[in-house]
């Protein structure tokens, strides 16, 4: 147990290194020591691999800014109704939280867990899998992992 | 004595027995069919409400637009709702509100400021706004019984100064007679004894709807006393208002086309490309004054005599005091005002037709009965328009000669939602929905079912698989024998299987798929989402078979939502007149193919446009916009094809004949082009690169599919499911160098940097 952990923060820590390296390396123009934003954002998960920033179109194309604040409420709403029971109303919150930022791995836990709590295992599990692939974090990671076992 | 007058008592009991058997079956007709007819004016479908909120991906022109579509009026400061001006950089409009199933938009003053294509910040006096949506567009009504959509209006909704003008001109008494005034059938007798037939006029608002509802036009006497009754009986049953609403909404106005436009909302689109609230008083006098005769005032056909019936309205509605003198005389002045060119889409056909396909059976009639449903769709006004646009700016250039038909369909393959439909070069016009019903063969958009099968076999199949693209002959069982071709009609010898499928070799795929076995490759088009029109024969390896562009879409959704089949909604929610929510259809996610062989297929899905059939769309995009796609021609260019994806949209786009006839027009040469035209405007987000867990890039040579090093000849970085990289490996020692993601980018999908 104790040696399959040690294992495991020795492959994360050489994946995130790893991670990092890439990621410097794919900025357009990679300056040694200048952390590029784009990544600064994205980096901590090492299962994504970011593309490499695109070069701006006619008007300066940012990475899209995540509209945390959008979010919020609706997620807060979404976590009283399940809280209630109302899971249905809950699942419609998250819907519209998933149309503003499709790219949200917190949305996705939460659909996740909100389809627990309603006791559709398999739902919670298809959804916590697609999460993955937007996760952001170790511990987003981690609680979406969970809901896939 | 006795006996006549016995005679006539008996008499008169007869007739009184039959008329109140006449009026209890008249009854029953309306009972049975007025509410209905009126339920059918309300089954309300809107549009996805457009979200604002900071950082939100939307230009000042699309809000414009939104709102615009939305009836919003420019004026210089908003003050009431419904009232929008702009700036260069920001949008002040004041908010109508909107009752949603979860919750009330307010009526509001809103500032909305944009910073480039992005918007900067959502205000309302000095507060921030952290999300809001706007009022939903209406896209028409779902008439259950017909399947006819309309533009329908609530009496709420229609400007006070119109329904005056209209009492004034058609029926002075309304609010005040029974359903039929003595007055106006003394007029049609005394008329009818004059010049032997009856003559229209003397008819109350009520005559006219039960005419239109029940009756045919021809002027018999007996039909203007069932008219008569069955006004009466309509009165007794419905308010004033319900009458005069449906009135609005049922009267015949012309045609448009081979379309008859009912309604003074439709009519006011078709006329004047507004709504009918957006309107000023001389339109309106207008519209009121076509009901006399919609062909002899048709302002269009016969524009002086349609002037003098308006000045006419306008007259009588001084008369009434329904306006000042004053306002009559600048009425007059004004032109008839017709704007047909610029007008806006009175309705989408095409996405109407999807909802009402979509409708639960159980919804069709008894649901949509209840007065007052609303049906929330995904429909995306703003993409529409592009789509629209990038159809019609393709095809005129292509195809001058309006010889060839294009279909589409979009969808956010997130949520699996259908967000634009185009089911013709004329989007407008009701007719032949392509996109749903032309079932064509898909030529090489199977091709990915193919690929996906190897790659789920990764212990036999990876992208560096080495295929044989060689001339084969496949004999099925009762079939000729059956030699592909490729589209070059040149074998091509050893390929990696990812650039076959870039390349769209037919030999190499064709020889993959009997290697496969046909049954497992129409096993993973059932996965995929694809279960009707496949044919289980070898053809079917080449696209052989029925599909519509939804079809294609469902294929094309399940790969590029990473394996996940989600049926395409086009519904959000029913909800019913108290605003409770009657049936929501909720994402619901199934895995049906291993992510991480869709993830190897994502790959070669980006080689098809970097260097394969599909390079074509980096005409349009920019060359760093990354996206996924693949073409598909069918025998001698029937069929073009193209269905792809990038970061936040698919689409799938077809063109083709109606008569099935040759285009000369390949998937790169055709369908290419609509779909890059139109991703290239619309897609906000290019198709990001995540790897899921088990999979490891590697360097390998491009010729023999071998391991190999950085720097090495042919070399080149490609993903593999661990455990399935290459066993044999070249001579070419790897370079010791870190910057691999880098170079393998630029190498594939870098767009030579």
């Amino acid at each position: 147990m104790a040696l399959s952990h040690l294992l495991y923060l020795l492959f994360r820590s050489t994946v995130l290194g790893l991670v990092v390296l890439l990621a410097a390396c794919s900025t357009v123009t990679p300056p040694a020591s200048v952390p590029v934003p784009v990544e600064k954002q994205q980096l901590p998960e090492p299962k994504i691999v970011t593309p490499p920033a695109p070069v701006p179109r006619a008007p300066p194309r940012p990475t899209t800014p995540s509209p945390s604040a959008a979010l919020q409420p609706l997620l807060a709403q979404a976590g009283q109704a399940t809280a209630r029971g109302d899971y249905e109303q809950a699942l419609a919150l998250l819907e519209r939280a998933q149309r503003i930022d499709p790219g949200s791995a917190a949305v996705y836990l939460a659909m996740a867990q909100t389809h627990r709590a309603s006791g559709d295992a398999a739902q919670a599990r298809a959804t916590a899998e697609r999460g993955l692939l937007y996760c952001v974090s170790d511990a987003q990671c981690n609680a979406l992992r969970a809901y896939t076992r | 004595m006795f006996r006549t007058r016995h005679l006539v008592f008996k008499l008169a009991f007869f007739a009184l027995v039959v008329l109140g058997l006449l009026m209890i079956y008249l009854d029953a007709r309306i009972t049975a069919t007025f509410s209905e007819k009126m339920s059918e004016l309300s089954a309300k479908v809107y549009a996805r409400p457009l979200e604002l909120f900071a950082g939100a991906a939307l230009t000042p022109d699309d809000l414009a637009y939104e709102l615009q579509v939305l009836g919003y009026r420019t004026v210089s400061a908003p003050r009431s709702p419904g009232e929008v001006s702009r700036d260069a950089s920001r949008l002040d409009f004041y908010a109508r509100g909107f009752h949603f199933p979860e919750e009330s938009e307010p009526e509001r003053l809103v500032r909305v400021e944009f910073s480039g294509n992005r918007i900067k910040g959502v205000l309302t006096g000095d507060k921030r706004i952290d999300l809001m949506r706007l009022d939903p567009v209406w896209l028409g009504g779902i008439v259950p019984r017909q399947g006819e959509d309309r533009v329908l209006v609530e009496l709420d909704d229609v400007p006070q100064v119109f329904q005056q003008g209209l009492i004034a001109v058609e029926d002075r008494s309304f609010y005040q007679h029974w359903g039929f005034s003595i007055g106006g059938i003394a007029r049609a007798i005394f008329n009818n004894l004059r010049s032997r037939q009856v003559v229209s006029g003397g008819s109350t608002i009520t005559q006219q709807l039960v005419k239109n509802y029940y009756l045919t036009s021809e002027r018999t006497l007996v039909r203007k006393l069932t008219e008569v009754l069955m006004a009466v009986l309509l009165e007794l049953h419905y308010a004033k208002d319900q009458i005069l609403e449906s009135y609005i909404n049922e009267v015949y106005l012309g045609q448009d086309g081979p379309r008859a436009v009912h309604g003074f909302a439709l009519a006011a689109q078709h006329y004047f490309g507004r709504s009918l609230e957006q309107l000023d008083l001389h339109q309106h006098a207008l519209l009121i004054g076509m009901i006399k005769g919609p062909s002899l005032y048709n302002p269009e056909r016969n524009p002086e005599r349609a002037l003098q019936r308006r000045n006419v309205v306008l007259e009588v509605m001084a008369m009434q005091d329904v306006i000042t003198p004053e306002q009559a005389a600048t009425a007059r002045a004004m032109p008839l005002g017709l704007n047909r060119k610029q007008r806006m889409r009175d309705s989408f056909p095409a996405f109407l037709d999807l909802v009402r396909r979509q409708l639960p059976k159980d919804y069709r009639e008894e649901d949509l009965a209840n007065r007052g449903l609303s049906i929330f769709t995904s429909f995306d006004p703003l993409l529409q328009r592009q789509l629209e646009s990038s159809t019609d700016a393709v095809m005129a250039q292509l195809d001058p000669g309006d010889k060839l038909q294009s279909a589409s369909v979009v969808t956010r393959f997130d949520t699996g939602e259908v967000v634009a439909l185009a089911g013709g070069r004329k989007a407008r016009y009701a007719g032949f929905n392509r996109a749903l019903d032309a079932r064509r063969p898909a030529g090489s958009l199977l091709k990915p079912a193919i690929y996906l099968t190897a790659l789920e076999r990764p212990g036999q199949y990876s992208l560096a698989t080495v295929l044989s693209d060689t001339p084969l002959t496949i004999r099925a069982a009762g079939a000729k024998p059956w030699q592909p071709q490729n589209y070059d009609r040149k074998a091509h010898g050893d390929v990696l299987l990812y650039q076959a499928l870039a390349q769209s070799y037919n030999l190499a795929s064709a020889r993959l798929g009997m290697a496969l076995g046909v049954d497992n490759i129409v096993d993973m088009l059932a996965r995929l989402g694809v279960e009707q029109g496949v044919p289980r024969t070898p053809a079917l390896l080449l696209g052989a078979g029925e599909y519509s562009p939804l079809d294609m879409a469902t294929m094309y959704q399940t790969i590029a939502a990473g394996g996940f089949r989600m049926p395409l909604r086009s519904i959000r929610d029913i909800v019913d007149a108290n605003g409770e929510s009657l049936k929501r259809y909720p994402l619901e996610y199934e895995r049906t193919v291993g992510l991480q062989a869709v993830h190897l297929l994502h790959f070669a899905l980006r080689a098809v446009v970097r260097e394969g059939t599909g390079q074509g769309v980096y005409r349009y995009l920019p060359e760093n916009f990354a996206v996924a796609g693949k073409t598909g021609t069918t025998n001698d260019g029937r069929d073009s094809w193209f269905a792809g994806f990038s970061g936040d949209l698919l689409a799938v786009s077809w063109i083709g004949r109606d008569d099935n006839g040759v285009t000369g027009l390949t998937g790169g040469t055709g369908a290419l082009k609509v779909w890059a035209h139109f991703m290239s405007r619309a897609s906000k987000l290019p198709l990001a690169y995540r790897m899921p867990d088990d999979i490891q890039t590697l360097w390998i040579d491009d010729q023999s599919g071998y391991l190999t090093g950085e720097g090495c000849p042919n070399s080149r970085m490609l993903p593999f499911i661990t455990g399935s990289e290459p066993r044999q490996r070249t001579d070419c020692a790897p370079r010791d160098s870190g910057s691999g993601v880098k170079d393998w980018f630029e190498s594939l999908f870098g767009g030579g940097g």
